[in-house]
């Protein structure tokens, strides 16, 4: 009988999970490890529920960083903000193939390259997606600015980016006030000019409802506009090349997306 | 020369990136700068794409000339002297807002500045230096500055952008001095090489310096590029692609940079060129370029007097492969890195992947498929323990014809016995290219 760690889609309900797999001491082949809502319940199957705990996460987390390296825990933590049903119990044998007893300290941090092992190749694949999508947010995250000075932004993502970018933006524009809406999950960054950002689970679905643009910011986007349209070389247009560049489901929140 | 009188913000930015888009470089790459926390901005070293305009090209800075007046007569040119198009000029305080605003909305990377010729090349580099200081002291703007230095420019101005740009490029234009004697009449050979020179000394000073105090002011950080026009003059690929070598070599340039000829001037000394820019030329020059700087390819491997021109229905490393099936197949659990790099479908990702992979245990097609190895190329050229994918003959000929009738994804056709035309033999790619 198998026993199913169902846990919150979050790093930290990840972690916890496999840290009461790992503790239960039923063997890793008599555990499996789900993300709530993922999938549909298996027959022959007990289901534990496990609840997010921080300092649970934390060890694993640091054992991770110890054990198998920066460069592993970075694919881990990229792959856990995949949207993908398989992602928590892949991560789970990964961790099996490092933390195991007997691997060496070499080999432990090697076990990221082992891509002959589908669920090592699976978790990197997922690391390669999410970091690919957050690595193009970076670029095609547009603000507008609104009348009190915040610049408001909607995207929307396939897998949770937003912690991956958070520190980029953070960095970029400290002394902004900022908020990315991320309709694809359904959560949203939240950077203060102090420096402080966080994300908000659920925002309010009225958030961007009633908000009054400031007074140059028609302006501004008319500006960019007429640069995207004038910055291109008539002779060598390929609109499919663009569109390959820049999928729609991109250019919808673009300012410029909305001209063509 | 046309000025026309009180143009808005919104028609000088049409004018003046208008006439800025045939430079083609649009990267932010090669600088990894954490923002100070008191201004604005930060570069990553692989650079990021914002936007993608509607012939495909990566939008990632503000690619602006601060004027299109211009006293030199390059004959290609769109700006030259003696063209009558519209001009216009920014104001250094202009060209702040413009960067400041589009930057805060994450429209862009950062700025690209480039100009005409204002009454001399001094003068005009005395402006951008204005401006980009303008920029970085008053705006406190720390995103990533590419600005272009004007051939002729003194010395101690030269020196002085290094300190504020992250990039600097000096147009080669055109591959030989003889070319650039004809078409550029204001530009010589010895002004352009002579900033780069330079550049690349104070680049080397400045290292030196960096060593010793890690705050010292970085001179170029992102290094500096140039940009060849391709198909106004008659020089072959071989030519072109043993230029670029020797700037990367003798030069250290970042890039070097491929404009198929876009026809926006007449003038007799032009080539006419009914079928528009040579784009396929310009992509296997710039596939040519990655197998030099990523792949430890030399462009005497790639080309050669008797063979003096790319390809045109392959791409140059399955050309260079075909031509030397000895070295073929490769066994891709033994073979180093290098040797791996040189297999048609696989890349350094695929190939440092496979190194490390194969420390931990053996391969298979499908795990080579999964790692990013593209089977349709790679499969005539590797064996795995020991292995064909399928039964495959090493001849010439018949990969050749499966690499050409790409598309199947499935088994190659081992039905056709009957020699095939060969491209190489029957037509010449010469005469193909100029077919085309």
């Amino acid at each position: 009988m198998v026993t199913v760690f169902e846990c919150e889609d979050t790093l930290d309900g990840i972690f916890t999970a496999v840290y009461d797999a790992w503790a239960s001491r039923l063997g890793h082949s008599a555990v499996r490890l789900q993300v709530r809502g993922a999938d549909t319940m298996q027959l022959f199957a007990v289901y534990r529920s496990v609840v997010a705990d921080g300092s649970k996460a934390e060890r694993v987390a640091r054992t991770i960083q110890n054990r198998m390296g920066g460069e592993t825990f970075e694919k881990i933590c990229q792959a856990a903000m995949a949207k993908d049903a398989d992602k928590a119990d892949a991560i789970y044998r990964v961790l099996v193939l490092g933390l195991s007893r007997g691997v060496s300290e070499r080999d432990a941090k090697q076990v990221i390259w082992q891509l002959q092992d589908p669920n090592v190749c699976h978790v990197f694949e997922l690391s390669r997606k999410v970091g690919h999508e957050a690595h193009r947010y970076m670029g095609f995250v547009r603000f507008r600015e609104l009348e009190n000075g915040v610049l408001f932004s909607e995207i929307s993502s396939e897998h949770h980016v937003l912690s991956l970018i958070g520190d980029h933006f953070a960095n970029r524009f400290p002394q902004e006030n900022f908020l990315i809406w991320n309709r694809g999950c359904g959560d949203c960054l939240v950077h203060r000019a102090d420096g402080v950002w966080f994300i908000v689970l659920d925002p309010p679905s009225e958030l961007g409802k009633a908000m009054q643009l400031s007074e140059k910011e028609e302006e501004m986007q008319r500006l960019w506009k007429g640069f995207c349209q004038s910055i291109s070389i008539r002779e060598r247009e390929n609109r499919a090349l663009q569109r390959q560049m820049l999928p729609y489901r991109f250019q919808k929140w673009m300012t410029e997306g909305l001209v063509s | 020369m046309r000025i026309a009188a009180g143009q808005s913000l919104y028609e000088k930015l049409n004018i003046l990136s208008d006439a800025a888009k045939y430079d083609v470089a649009c990267t932010s790459s090669g600088t990894d700068r954490r923002g100070s926390g008191q201004g604005i901005g930060n570069c990553i070293a692989p650079g990021i794409c914002h936007s993608f305009s509607a012939d495909g090209r990566c939008i990632s800075l503000l690619k602006i000339l601060f004027t299109n007046e211009c006293v030199f007569d390059c004959k290609y040119c769109i700006n030259r002297a003696s063209n009558d198009v519209e001009r216009a000029a920014f104001t250094p305080d202009e060209v702040c807002t413009l960067t400041m605003e589009f930057y805060r909305r994450n429209y862009i990377e950062g700025l690209f500045l480039s100009s005409g010729v204002l009454r001399n090349p001094a003068y005009t580099m005395e402006l951008l230096t204005a401006t980009l200081y303008k920029l970085r002291t008053e705006h406190h703007f720390e995103g990533y500055i590419h600005v272009k230095v004007i051939p002729g420019a003194p010395q101690e101005l030269v020196s002085r952008i290094g300190f504020l740009a992250d990039r600097v490029s000096i147009n080669l234009e055109l591959p030989t001095a003889e070319s650039l004697r004809l078409l550029a009449p204001h530009k010589t050979r010895r002004r352009i090489l002579s900033p780069m020179r330079q550049v690349q000394t104070l680049r080397s000073e400045n290292k030196q310096e960096l060593v010793q105090y890690r705050s010292a002011p970085r001179f170029v950080p992102a290094g500096q590029s140039t940009q060849m026009i391709i198909g106004a003059t008659p020089e072959n690929d071989y030519q072109i692609l043993s230029v670029a070598e020797s700037l990367y070599q003798k030069f250290e340039l970042k890039r070097v940079f491929y404009s198929a000829f876009v026809q926006v001037t007449e003038d007799p000394l032009l080539p006419a060129l009914p079928g528009g820019p040579p784009l396929l030329r310009e992509h296997r020059l710039y596939q040519a370029d990655w197998l030099l700087r990523f792949y430890q390819f030399q462009a005497d491997e790639l080309l050669s007097e008797q063979h003096p021109n790319f390809n045109v229905f392959l791409d140059p490393k399955c050309d260079w492969a075909l031509s030397h099936l000895e070295q073929f197949p490769v066994e891709v659990g033994s073979a180093d890195y290098r040797t791996l790099l040189r297999v048609p479908g696989i890349g350094p990702r695929s190939a440092q992947r496979i190194v490390r992979a194969r420390r931990m245990g053996r391969l298979d097609y499908e795990t080579l498929r999964k790692m990013g190895v593209v089977l349709k190329r790679a499969v005539y050229f590797i064996t795995c323990n020991g292995r064909q994918m399928y039964p495959l003959r090493m001849d010439e000929d018949f990969i050749l014809r499966n690499l050409l009738g790409s598309g199947d994804h499935g088994r190659p056709a081992e039905t056709v016995t009957y020699r095939q035309l060969s491209l190489f033999d029957d037509l010449q790619p010469e005469r193909v290219l100029q077919a085309l």
